[in-house]
């Protein structure tokens, strides 16, 4: 009955309901465009980050660290298989050392990725970054690909020579003459200005011995990022096994700030609704004074009224909420498929690592949070109004008659 | 049987720190079965007494008894359910929820006390018909005149079986025609169940029809009158 009278009450001034429910709806709505849009933004950058720069896991030599020491190389015999716990992924073995490349145009200190061409195809996207020339071959010795940016400094093109320098591991300058056969553009400022690739045997002719400094695991489904991890830790004791949340902490912190800054906006929203909110309904038991000391008068005890307030507001902010929920989740429907085309600032963005067209991504997590939203706020801005209404004395609401 | 017992009330309300004596004193004795009549000059006290026989104020001093509880001395939730199960009220306007119908209103008392549908169901059915109101069963007030309003509101007050039905001014609203009707039906109530009334009126066609006549003046009983 008190669900029933608290249901009808709330289409008795319907005008100011259907603003009540009209600011829940476009509320709502654009929090779950807005939101889904920074997801997409985020996953666009974490996918990218993964699949030209950290891939899922990489395994190092303990000490290989950040110093990117040229002596701490993984054991020649490591390789992963397939073992029947994991689920599928691909590897590749790289040599990586801080070196120098110049030209006469200047040199520029580097990280030089000596990779295996074909087997890095697996897990980097690099072959298909390549803007001008062609990717590592195997044909020809001492290849060299670079990024778009740095190529320009360096005043490079394609099919011209650079020396790459670094030290050996007793501290030994070692120097190579290579070709540039391609130049690439990632997208990622990082990449394209400090990294350039080489194939790994051309690096150990230099050095002398085969070296390997990291693995980079791919897998197939992201989501057994915790279980392969757990595998390989036990296969290697004795290395270190990291996943590209601790490779990349920037994209550890993307992933964690989006989740604050999404209860951020959630709060927000619940704020402002909840002024809102107490507002109307102040004036619904302003406007029904006389009616609520009659039901006091008549045995309506004030826990009922209470309940009876909780609910007409609870009702009144929640009725508006799978509006929202649904037209936010066909506008991000929308977007999802056809994307969201920033274009016009992908320069700016760039700098940024994000893509230029956005893909928002829905996030069942974020219908559940809006709506757990909507409920907490209705109940928090019911309690205001319900005291007001249980205080009314029976003899001075019924005096105004 | 008495149903109440009032003794020595007083009221004195303080508005803006200036005292007003609405009552003086008051004893008043009701039996079950009686129609009365609560009469006098604005500003008597009528309205006054019977908030405080009906537990919706409390008295400056003096002690009322209903159905023999000293309502006084009841916590204000005990009384919200002291009213619900002993005491119907019908007032002047807004008596009824305006978003229920005319059977959905007089069903909400025995809801909150958790009567069973069978039970509601025929109560609701007998008492519309006892005032006259069968075929607006599903009539929300507001498609209602005041003076079916006003017989909904004593349907409705009568729904809990309470011991009296207190009434302040109910026919204040109604056109001479609705209050002969309102009133027949009370009076046909009280005589074939036994419905106890308590009433205050201006109104002299009203008051020449009540059996017990008590006049208030100044907050002081000055006759009682039982004809
Ligand atoms: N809440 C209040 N605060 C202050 N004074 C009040 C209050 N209620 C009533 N009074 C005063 O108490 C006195 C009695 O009022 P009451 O309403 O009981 O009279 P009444 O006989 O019902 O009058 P009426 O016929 O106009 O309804 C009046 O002087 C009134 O002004
Ligand atoms: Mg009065």
């Amino acid at each position: 009955m008190i669900v029933k009278l608290a249901w009808r009450n709330i289409w008795r001034s319907p005008i100011r309901s259907f603003v009540v429910m009209g600011s829940v709806i476009v509320g709502v709505w654009s929090l779950v465009v807005i939101l889904s849009y920074s997801y997409g933004v985020v996953n666009g950058y974490v996918k990218n980050a993964i699949s030209n720069q950290t891939s899922h896991i990489q395994i190092h030599h303990p000490s290989f660290g950040d110093d990117m020491d040229i002596a701490f190389t993984l054991p020649e015999n490591s390789t992963l298989d397939s073992s029947s716990s994991m689920g599928g992924f691909s590897y590749s073995k790289r040599a990586v050392v801080s070196g120098m490349i110049s030209t006469t145009k200047g040199a520029r200190g580097v990280t030089i990725k000596a990779i295996e061409p074909e087997k890095e195809k697996a897990v980097t996207t690099m072959h298909t970054e390549i803007v001008e020339g062609e990717y590592l071959t195997e044909d020809k010795k001492n290849q060299l690909i670079l990024g778009a940016s740095l190529a320009e400094k360096l005043g490079l093109k394609v099919r011209k020579k650079a020396v790459i320098q670094f030290q050996d591991k007793e501290g030994n300058v070692i120097a190579g003459s290579f070709r540039v056969v391609g130049i690439f553009d990632s997208g990622n400022r990082l990449i394209d200005d400090a990294q350039i690739y080489i194939k790994k045997g051309d690096l150990e002719n230099l050095i002398g011995t085969a070296t390997t400094h990291e693995m980079a695991v791919l897998l197939s489904d992201p989501d057994e990022l915790g279980s392969v991890q757990q595998a390989l830790t036990a296969a290697f004791p004795d290395l270190q096994v990291e996943s590209y949340r601790e490779i990349s902490p920037d994209v550890k912190l993307y992933e964690t700030q989006i989740g604050t800054s999404s209860m951020i906006f959630i709060t927000i929203f619940m704020l402002a609704l909840i002024f809102g909110i107490i507002n109307t309904m102040l004036m619904a038991i302003l406007e029904r004074t006389r009616e609520l000391g009659m039901l006091m008068s008549i045995g309506m005890n004030k826990i009922r009224l209470f309940f009876m307030i909780v609910l007409e507001t609870v009702f009144l902010a929640c009725i508006g909420a799978p509006f929202g929920l649904f037209i936010g989740w066909l506008t991000v429907k929308y977007f999802a498929k056809n994307g969201f085309d920033l274009s016009a600032f992908a320069d700016g963005l760039k700098q940024f690592n994000i893509e230029s067209i956005i893909y928002p991504s829905i996030e069942p997590t974020l219908f559940f949070q809006l709506s757990l939203g909507v409920i907490i706020t209705a109940i928090l801005a019911s309690i205001y109004p319900a005291l007001r209404a249980i205080r009314l004395r029976p003899v001075e609401a019924i005096r105004k008659l | 049987m008495r149903v109440i017992k009032a003794s020595q009330l007083k009221k004195t309300y303080n508005p803006k720190g200036i005292a007003v004596e609405a009552l003086k004193g008051v004893d008043l004795n009701i039996d079950k079965g009686e129609f009365t009549a609560i009469v006098g000059p604005s500003g008597s006290g009528k309205t006054t007494l019977l908030n405080i026989i009906g537990g919706l104020d409390r008295p400056s001093s003096g002690q009322i008894m209903v159905n023999n509880t000293d309502i006084t001395s009841l916590t204000e939730n005990k009384l919200i359910d002291f009213r619900k199960e002993n005491i119907g009220f019908v007032f002047q306007a807004y008596n009824l929820i305006p978003v229920l119908t005319a059977k959905e209103n007089v069903e909400f008392v025995m809801l909150l006390q958790g009567t069973s549908e069978k039970e509601r169901n025929a109560r609701t059915e007998s008492l519309l018909k006892a005032v006259g109101l069968e075929d607006k069963i599903d009539k929300r007030p507001g498609e209602l005149s005041g003076g079916q309003q006003q017989r909904v509101a004593v349907a409705r007050a009568l729904a809990p079986k309470p011991s009296f039905i207190l009434a302040d001014e109910p026919t204040a609203n109604l056109d001479s025609q609705s209050t002969a009707n309102l009133l027949d039906m009370m009076l046909a109530l009280n005589k074939e169940e036994g419905v106890t009334f308590v009433f205050s009126t201006h109104d002299q066609r009203v008051i020449d029809r009540a059996r017990r006549v008590v006049t208030l003046e100044d907050g002081l009983i000055v006759s009682d009158v039982t004809r």
